[in-house]
């Protein structure tokens, strides 16, 4: 019992230091947004009055609202058709294996390698050619078939039980309703990490919609963050308050969806 | 003969499921790497450009900047894609204990960093990190040093740097994977194995981590894949310096094609070159995983 | 009878007609010229203020400035200059001054020549500014501002270690190293920063002494002894410790505008930074840029940066973006006052230079001519071709600088940066 209790106090003071180091630029980053451009440079660590002033500041040089609607509808269509399209593809992957699919699987991981910059000019060629530049489907479409995430979903059919499978074939379901009435309550919490991380990844993708957004209505806040940081006398204290407003989208659909982490396969089969 | 029919179904039925993800690929991927593919044997200025045949393979042999270039890379993954595995699988585990106090809250602290926007995490690790930082200020007042560490001066420590500000950034993020895979382990043969007496570590050898290969796996390939290519932290943390110990493949694609005189062809090939690095290191690990799932 | 005639064929001639003139007018009537730049409150601001300028006079006409970050900005271009196709190309960019020919030789056909147009005079303009832009006899921009070098420093500072601006007045770099060290004993204050990714300086001092890291036809100097002998005085400067080492343009700015270091040597754009510190007002002053004592042609003035307006030949309002540039920026002088006083801007139409903005003091700076003082710096700084490969040498150059301040062998230095230029000019 004696050791279970050092063990335990270990194991907190571990992920303390952990959770602290994570968590200390995130409190600077908002500490930040309080200070004067000045002060922040000065090294300033504790809370200033800036705070409205930077926002102001910040909405007297963007539209706050045209961004977040950008930024908001590019990242939840692209999740939402990245889930379905690479769910289905990852377990097809897994569950009807041939040698031919595995030969496509392994071309699509190397694929998976090639630096974007390589591709990028040869894709802004396909989207002028089928008249999208400047537009949101130019920056979804190519974005659903993530084969990183078929990846993942196909890594993670290998822990889905063959049995629920064989018994719901006994039982006469399609493949379509196995796939969809047993394959994806069961992998709940596969669809919730991914979930995060697809959206993630849309929210503060970068390089593509830089290429291909042209204006200001179509922009996205992480490209207008970026901009914010090259002028020749950056305020930081704006960046700042920008960067803060830019993180909390994803922030909040982790909160919401870390529950699912906590609800074990057990309980979603039950 | 009823057996063959059944395969037959389910390659047709392999198919439908990966159809539209094949499809899309086909539309957005296929095309652009084709193109890239005939790039590489281009040479030229922008869009003056004439078939080259092997001159930009010739080229790379001959390229100082693209061998120092590769050595950092490689040093950057081999160092530090083990530490943060490992550290995020640890990680999970010990948030995956139900009886421990405050799993929620430490699960969002350690997930912040992969938040965090570029932007912010390299103004601000540059300024943790400058000469009179926060950093040095630490380690000499713990008497650890005694002069303060030129982490953004010095080649050695410049990269000791990139390694710390990707561990932090990606740690949590490779967690998630870890958790969400924890979840699919029955609880009740843990509680099985602890009646039976066997200890944690032996618990965690035999159970979680055979449970966990598949994600393993995942994460070590798509980390060596995301270290290969390798860009936001260099470019905006020590933008590939000092002395280019910290210029990695990717930052010296970007300045080939966008920074220096655009020589799109010569950036394709290096970018093939990477490219050749996963499938090996990708055909390595696969094996590695199969061999020891046959012994 | 009349029927018959209308044929199939003249109905719809009568169509296309009729719609091409509505499309004619509706385009007449919203002109609009895209404007890339990438600094809001700097060119941005700027290119907003002519716009307004030149809106007023044409009310059909819509400029529509759009930021994006620098580096951004570059790839963008860059990018769809290279997949052939115009679609969502600015109808106006605005690119630096040093990547100026490469963009114009690696993209022939991509910028309209604007010399060809007859609507802008050139003698207008200093002479380095139109050299920069022309290929072929054609010149392609429309001149911005100047990079104008000048030693920046906190009078309060050096006062303190008994200086006065007359003895900052046309020094070398070795005085100013001399300066440093008795500045740091009396105040304990660094005279300068610098970035070692950067190789800003080594630039200035290259172009006081009308010296670049190329012939006049583009090969490489390297191994030429004006390079060799700038690099040793700079080589000089980072072994003299009177510097901060910094990493980054944040650290770079943070380490004169707060305070922890004495000033710095750089182009005239810096002036907004330095400004926005109103607190510090009368505590700055500005000298001429130090000269290479070892090089006679060496001058006390010189440049780093400055940028250009281009128009793309594929622009869909082309005819009003020549006029435009042509209008406001080839002549306004009131403009160039405007944007002096509110943006810092320093043009090169030589023209402005009578405007009242330019001869006002400025009580920041201790009430010095601070701009006519520039003007008379902008006329004697000699003129260079930047080549094509700027980038490339910085790049071999920045490999060898922490070397150098470790007091690394110039002789070494110059071979490797030789080494490596020559294998990526290709």
């Amino acid at each position: 019992m004696r050791n279970g209790l050092v063990h335990k106090i270990g194991v907190n003071a571990a992920l303390a230091i952990a959770s602290f180091v994570s968590v200390f630029p995130f409190f600077w980053l908002m500490v930040g947004a309080t200070n004067t451009s000045a002060e922040i440079l000065r090294g300033k660590t504790s809370v200033g009055g800036a705070l409205s002033n930077n926002f102001q500041h910040l909405t007297e040089q963007v539209s706050l609202l045209t961004l977040f609607y950008n930024s908001s509808k590019i990242s939840i269509i692209a999740t939402v058709l990245t889930l379905i399209v690479a769910s289905l593809a990852g377990y097809g992957f897994e569950i009807f294996k041939t040698r031919w699919s595995e030969r496509v699987f392994a071309a699509l991981l190397a694929m998976l390698s090639i630096p974007f910059a390589a591709l990028m000019i040869p894709l802004f060629v396909t989207m002028a050619e089928v008249h999208l530049i400047n537009t949101h489907a130019a920056v979804i479409l190519p974005s659903i078939a993530s084969i990183f995430v078929i990846f993942y979903f196909r890594q993670a059919s290998k822990s889905f039980p063959g049995e629920l499978r064989d018994a719901a074939r006994v039982d006469g379901l399609k493949e379509w309703q196995i796939f969809l009435h047993v394959y994806v309550p069961v992998m709940r919490s596969t669809y919730a990490a991914a979930t995060i991380i697809v959206f993630m990844a849309n929210w503060n993708n970068y390089l593509w919609p830089l290429i291909v957004l042209q204006t200001n209505e179509t922009k996205t806040v992480t490209l207008a963050v970026a901009s914010l940081l090259t002028a020749y006398t950056p305020d930081y204290g704006v960046v700042m308050v920008a960067t803060t407003l830019a993180t909390l989208p994803t922030l909040i659909i982790f909160f919401a969806l870390q529950r699912q982490f906590v609800q074990g396969l057990l309980g979603s089969v039950k | 003969m009823a057996k063959a029919t059944a395969s037959r179904r389910d390659t047709m039925m392999g198919w439908a499921f990966t159809g539209p993800a094949l499809v899309l690929l086909g539309l957005f991927l296929l095309y652009p790497i084709g193109y890239s593919l005939w790039m590489s044997f281009q040479v030229g200025k922008g869009t003056n450009l004439s078939f080259g045949g092997l001159a930009n393979i010739w080229r790379l042999t001959q390229d100082s900047v693209f061998q120092h270039a590769l050595l950092n890379t490689f040093t950057l993954l081999v160092v530090q894609v083990p530490i943060m595995i490992s550290l995020a699988m640890l990680l999970a585990v010990a948030l995956n204990d139900s009886r421990l106090w405050g799993r929620s809250l430490f699960r969002t602290a350690i997930f912040l960093p992969c938040v965090t926007s570029l932007v912010a995490y390299s103004v601000l690790f540059k300024s943790m990190f400058a000469l009179d930082g926060v950093v040095n200020s630490f380690l000499e007042f713990l008497h650890v040093i005694e002069q303060p560490i030129p982490w953004l001066a010095d080649p050695f420590w410049a990269k000791i740097l990139i390694i710390l500000a990707i561990t932090w950034r990606w740690t949590g993020y490779n967690m998630i994977f870890f958790l969400a895979a924890l979840q699919n382990i029955d609880p009740s043969i843990y509680e099985a194995a602890r009646i039976d007496g066997i200890p944690r570590w032996a618990q965690f050898a035999r159970i979680t981590l055979p449970a966990l290969k598949p994600v393993v796996l995942f994460t070590t390939v798509t980390s060596t894949i995301g270290t290969l290519q390798l860009f936001d932290e260099v470019n905006n943390i020590t933008q590939g310096g000092p002395s280019d110990s910290t210029l990695t493949l990717s930052l010296y694609i970007y300045n080939l094609s966008f920074k220096f005189m655009p020589s799109f062809g010569y950036a394709a090939t290096v970018s093939y070159v990477i490219v050749v690095l996963v499938a090996v290191l990708t055909f390595v690990q696969f094996v590695a995983a199969r061999e020891r799932r046959r012994t | 009878m009349r029927m018959k005639s209308l044929t199939r064929r003249n109905v719809l001639a009568a169509a296309l007609a009729s719609a091409s003139f509505f499309a004619a007018t509706a385009s007449y009537a919203a002109t609009t010229v895209t404007v890339w730049c990438w600094d809001k409150n700097f060119n941005g601001a700027t290119m907003k203020e002519a716009g307004d300028r030149y809106t007023k006079a044409h009310p059909d006409v819509t400029i529509n400035v759009v930021d994006f970050a620098k580096a951004d900005l570059e790839q963008k271009l860059q990018a769809q200059l290279a997949s052939g196709t115009t679609d969502g190309l600015p109808d106006i960019v605005l690119i630096e001054d040093y990547g100026a020919q490469k963009y114009l030789q690696s993209f022939t056909k991509a910028f309209e020549p604007l010399s060809d147009t007859g609507k802008i005079d050139y003698k207008g303009f200093a002479d380095y500014k139109v050299a920069l832009a022309t290929l072929n006899g054609k010149t392609y921009s429309l001149p911005f501002d100047s990079g104008d070098s000048a030693l920046f420093y906190r009078s309060d500072y050096l006062a303190q270690a008994g200086y006065k601006a007359e003895d900052l007045n046309n020094i070398t770099w070795d005085k100013l190293i001399e300066i440093g060290k008795a500045v740091e004993a009396k105040t304990g204050h660094k005279l300068l920063d610098i970035d070692l990714n950067d190789t800003g300086l080594l630039r200035i001092m290259m172009q006081s002494a009308g010296t670049w890291y190329f012939t006049p036809d583009g090969k490489s100097a390297i191994d030429s002894p004006a390079f060799k002998t700038v690099l040793t005085q700079y080589a000089k400067l980072l072994q003299s410790g009177i510097y901060m080492p910094v990493s980054g343009w944040a650290d770079y700015t943070g380490g004169f505008t707060s305070g922890k270091v004495a000033g710095t040597v750089t182009g005239v754009w810096i002036v907004g930074t330095i400004k926005a510190n109103a607190d510090q007002s009368g505590k700055w002053g500005i000298a001429p840029t130090p000269r290479v004592g070892d090089i006679k042609e060496s001058v006390n003035a010189s440049n780093l940066g400055g940028s250009s307006w281009y128009v793309l030949s594929s622009a869909k309002s082309k005819d009003a973006a020549v006029d435009f540039l042509g209008t406001i920026w080839g002549k306004d002088k009131d403009f160039y006052q405007k944007i002096l006083i509110g943006q810092g801007a320093l043009g090169t139409l030589l023209a402005a230079r009578e405007g009242d903005a330019y001869k006002a003091s400025d009580a920041f700076f201790g009430g010095a001519p601070v701009w006519q003082n520039f003007s008379n710096w902008l006329a004697k700084i000699p003129g260079i071709n930047y080549g094509t490969f700027t980038n490339e040498a910085d790049a071999a150059v920045a490999a060898q600088l922490p070397g150098l301040a470790k007091g690394g062998s110039v002789d070494d230095a110059v071979k490797a940066i030789d080494a490596q230029l020559k294998q990526q000019m290709q």
